[in-house]
């Protein structure tokens, strides 16, 4: 069982570098305050990931033949990438972490399979266009609702800040769903785990990430990529949700950050605002290149490690 | 908090929005019997005036605490607690320039385009007004704001002939002059706090459009 351990941490630093796609805008326009947030995120997390997380588990494990051990090493380069971007506040992106990882192993054991890749890549490419093209859409609609309901200050005041909490929800139930195969996928594929199992641990694990260390990457995405007004903090999350929601039903693990980003992008586009900071998107890009890549290599090194004897010989302290 | 946000339906945000009102209620009623005063001479309805400022102070106070007490979205309650302020300049005007009328005795010559700024001052407080319910229910306040900036056209117009007028007027020493100075400065000054306050109006209005 101390393999899950690497998984553990993955899900760790994904729920605490993740929640800030969720209710980020939120926690930083002061609808909501981040105590509020981060138990919200927590309980719908962990219950996206019991109630739909198995549809993404066996894409992850299916792009490479892994042992359990691998499973391990990959989780473990992923979980450091994730946790070095969630110390620099980088929004990065587990999906393609674990992904990168994967694929490392794969090709160091000659088992990785590119066509598989080939529909992950496709689904990543059209993430931000989705979320663009959501949230575009949902700016427009509720936007009509809205004049339609003809609300008063008062009640806008009262639907943006029930809203927001609403859709927070939403937006961590869908984060849960999605990414939990990102956690503990690996561990399906190698046969470690079941797929109920492993939504249950990596569910679990996304939700301690988010009770204990997400204020930092909140407050950076928050605030640093755009001050967003409350009808578009709305909107964007809920984009951001639905596209991640989408590719559940497809059962691709998505990146959180690219559907939130594109989400703002997608806000700014219809409201003729400027959302986004070229600074801000330039780290995020930067993240979204070198998680996959730093964790393939990672993972290699892990591997080489541990033929030289390593991991087990210390994991043999614990038995 | 949540829940009770949601039961509440926005219960302190109404008390807020019905405290503003009053504010301003209070605001024409002040700028009206302002006006007043002014026709007639009357130094005892310049006193009002002054009383009222207080009472105008204290809804400011109960408004900004309601406000940090958690009404409204953080994300407006700046701007909310501006207008209160820029609306409490007005009151602050009002009295400085009450205080001047009850020391000195208008004169003749000024006395009726004085009586005409303070009544359009009290024309633009009523806009005001109109303007903060139409933003209340989320009306497009363009026309009223268009309206009150008309208004402060006219008053800039007619300060700059009061000046003149009262540069012909002898006066029997420097403190005289100050505070004739000072009482047409004050209410020449009203209007534009007043077109302030409305485009701080608008941009309430636009934030949670």
């Amino acid at each position: 069982m101390w393999m899950l351990l690497s998984g553990l941490l993955l899900g760790w630093s994904l729920g605490a570098n993740h929640t800030a796609n969720v209710f980020g805008t939120g926690v930083a326009t002061g609808t909501v305050s981040y105590r509020a947030a981060i138990l919200l995120t927590a309980v719908f997390v962990a219950l996206g990931a019991f109630l739909e997380g198995p549809k993404c588990m066996s894409t992850v494990g299916a792009l490479s033949r892994l042992t359990a051990m691998d499973a391990f090493h990959c989780a473990l380069a992923a979980g450091i990438m994730m946790s070095l971007l969630t110390f620099l506040s980088f929004p990065g992106s587990a999906s393609q972490a674990i992904v990168g990882a994967v694929i490392g192993a794969g090709i160091l054991s000659g088992t990785a399979d590119f066509s598989k890749l080939y529909k992950v890549v496709v689904c990543w490419v059209f993430t931000p266009f989705l979320s663009i093209l959501a949230s575009f859409t949902f700016y427009r609609l509720f936007r009509y609702v809205l004049d339609m309901i003809d609300a008063s200050l008062t009640q806008r005041n009262l639907i943006y800040s029930v809203g927001t909490i609403l859709i927070g929800c939403y937006g961590a139930y869908c984060l849960g769903a999605n990414n939990v195969a990102n956690v503990t996928g690996v561990y399906v594929g190698s046969g470690v785990l079941s797929p109920f199992a492993a939504s249950l641990i990596g569910g679990f694990s996304i939700a301690i990430g988010v009770l204990t260390y997400s204020k930092k990457v909140m407050m950076t995405v928050g605030k640093g990529i755009a001050p967003l007004d409350p009808f578009s903090a709305l909107v964007a999350v809920f984009a951001g949700a639905f596209t991640m929601h989408v590719f559940t039903q497809v059962g691709v693990p998505v990146s959180s950050s690219q559907a939130a980003v594109g989400a703002v992008v997608g806000v700014g586009i219809v409201g003729d605002i400027q959302t986004v900071s070229i600074r801000m998107l330039t780290k995020i890009v930067v993240g979204w290149v070198s998680a996959p890549a730093f964790a393939a290599l990672l993972t290699c090194l892990f591997i080489k490690l541990d033929r030289m004897g390593g991991f087990a010989a210390f994991f043999e302290i614990f038995r | 908090m949540f829940l009770e946000r949601l039961f509440s339906s926005g219960k302190k945000e109404r008390d807020v929005t019905e405290k503003m009102r009053r504010h301003l209620e209070l605001l024409c009623d002040v700028c009206s019997k302002f006006k007043t005063a002014l026709e007639n001479q009357d130094r005892n309805l310049m006193c009002d005036v002054i009383d009222l400022e207080r009472q105008g102070d204290s809804i400011r106070r109960a408004v900004i605490s309601l406000i940090y007490e958690g009404a409204f979205l953080p994300f407006l309650r700046p701007d909310l607690c501006k207008f209160v302020e820029v609306v409490d300049e007005v009151f602050d005007l009002l009295k400085d320039t009450a205080t001047y009328c009850r020391s000195t005795e208008l004169p003749e010559p000024l006395r009726d385009e004085c009586v005409r700024v303070a009544l359009l001052n009290f024309r633009m407080s009523e806009m005001l007004l109109s303007s903060f319910d139409a933003m209340l229910k989320n009306y497009d306040l363009r026309e009223k704001a268009l309206a009150i900036r008309i208004y402060e056209k006219k008053i800039d117009d007619m300060k700059f002939y009061i000046i003149d007028e009262a540069q012909k007027i002898p006066v029997s020493d420097f403190w005289s002059g100050k505070i004739l100075s000072d009482l047409i400065s004050g209410l020449t000054s009203i209007s534009d706090v007043i077109e302030d306050a409305s485009d701080h109006l608008q941009i309430i209005n636009i934030s949670m459009r």
